[in-house]
């Protein structure tokens, strides 16, 4: 069932902070108008998430509702970014972890026009880290300690290697060569305090 | 947070020993465990549904066997 909290994004044009709602398990039609909304905005761009179809992702919602979940972030009832987790079937790599289980975050992105590969001048800020702290806080109402992991994009692996202060776990063979990257307990309590 | 329900889960000795064992593995509450046990079993069924296949791959041999899931 959907339900939402308020939260806050930066404005960049202003640098005031603007109220957003945070919306828990996005429903399908909402899916389908963000991708439509959003495709348009990736013609021509570089970048690596434009051909991501969401419509094709919520179909791990459908097949498998008590594992993935979608979540999203609305101002001016325009969606500025979505993510995609699993909560079953991932074990942590990171040595001090390995085997537990954690939240698996399969997609984020931030809408279009948030984004400083896209656009000149992106309009908010905010949308990856409200979306990292609501994995772990996931992750802790799961009892997984707050643990969480990724498949980065390169455009992304800075982001969240030095924003997000996550372990960079290395090119992963098994999945298209993309950097996997975990959250430890130490990690975790430094990106909540920040 | 969906409201939840409460229930008795009767298990013999083997098997709420082998609960235990592995909420001390994987660092979680029989609760926790039981749910992750329930969401693992409705994706392997999902993808199973699909037609898809699941096997267990030894990491040096590459040898695969099939698992049978009821």
């Amino acid at each position: 069932m959907t339900e939402t909290s308020p939260v806050f994004l930066l404005d960049r044009a202003t640098r005031k902070l603007r109220d957003a709602i945070f919306v828990d398990d996005v429903p399908p039609e909402l899916v389908s108008q963000v991708q439509s909304a959003w495709s348009p905005h990736f013609a021509g761009s570089t970048a690596e998430h434009g051909h991501w179809d969401w419509n094709k992702k919520y179909e791990l919602v459908e097949q498998a509702p008590l594992v993935y979940r979608v979540f999203g972030i609305v101002v001016d009832e325009e969606m500025q970014g979505l993510m995609l987790v699993s909560t079953a079937g991932k074990n942590c790599r990171e040595t001090s972890q390995n085997g537990k289980p954690l939240v698996y975050i399969e997609y984020l992105a931030t809408a279009p026009w948030n984004s400083a590969d896209i656009v000149a001048e992106p309009r908010f800020s905010g949308v990856g880290k409200i979306f990292i702290r609501a994995a772990i806080e996931l992750s802790l109402e799961e009892e997984f300690g707050g643990r969480i992991g990724l498949h980065s994009l390169p455009q992304a692996e800075t982001w969240y290697r030095d924003v997000c202060g996550m372990t960079d776990l290395g090119a992963d063979t098994k999945y298209q060569g993309l950097h996997y990257f975990e959250m430890t307990p130490q990690q975790i309590e430094a990106f909540m305090r920040g | 947070m969906s409201d939840r329900k409460t229930m008795t889960l009767n298990l013999t000795d083997a098997e709420m020993n082998a609960l235990e064992e592995l909420c001390r593995k994987k660092d979680l509450s029989k609760t926790a465990l039981m749910r992750q046990a329930l969401r693992l079993y409705q994706l392997i069924n999902a993808r199973l549904d699909v037609g898809e296949k699941l096997y267990f791959e030894h990491e040096k041999s590459k040898a695969k066997s099939e698992v049978m899931v009821l």
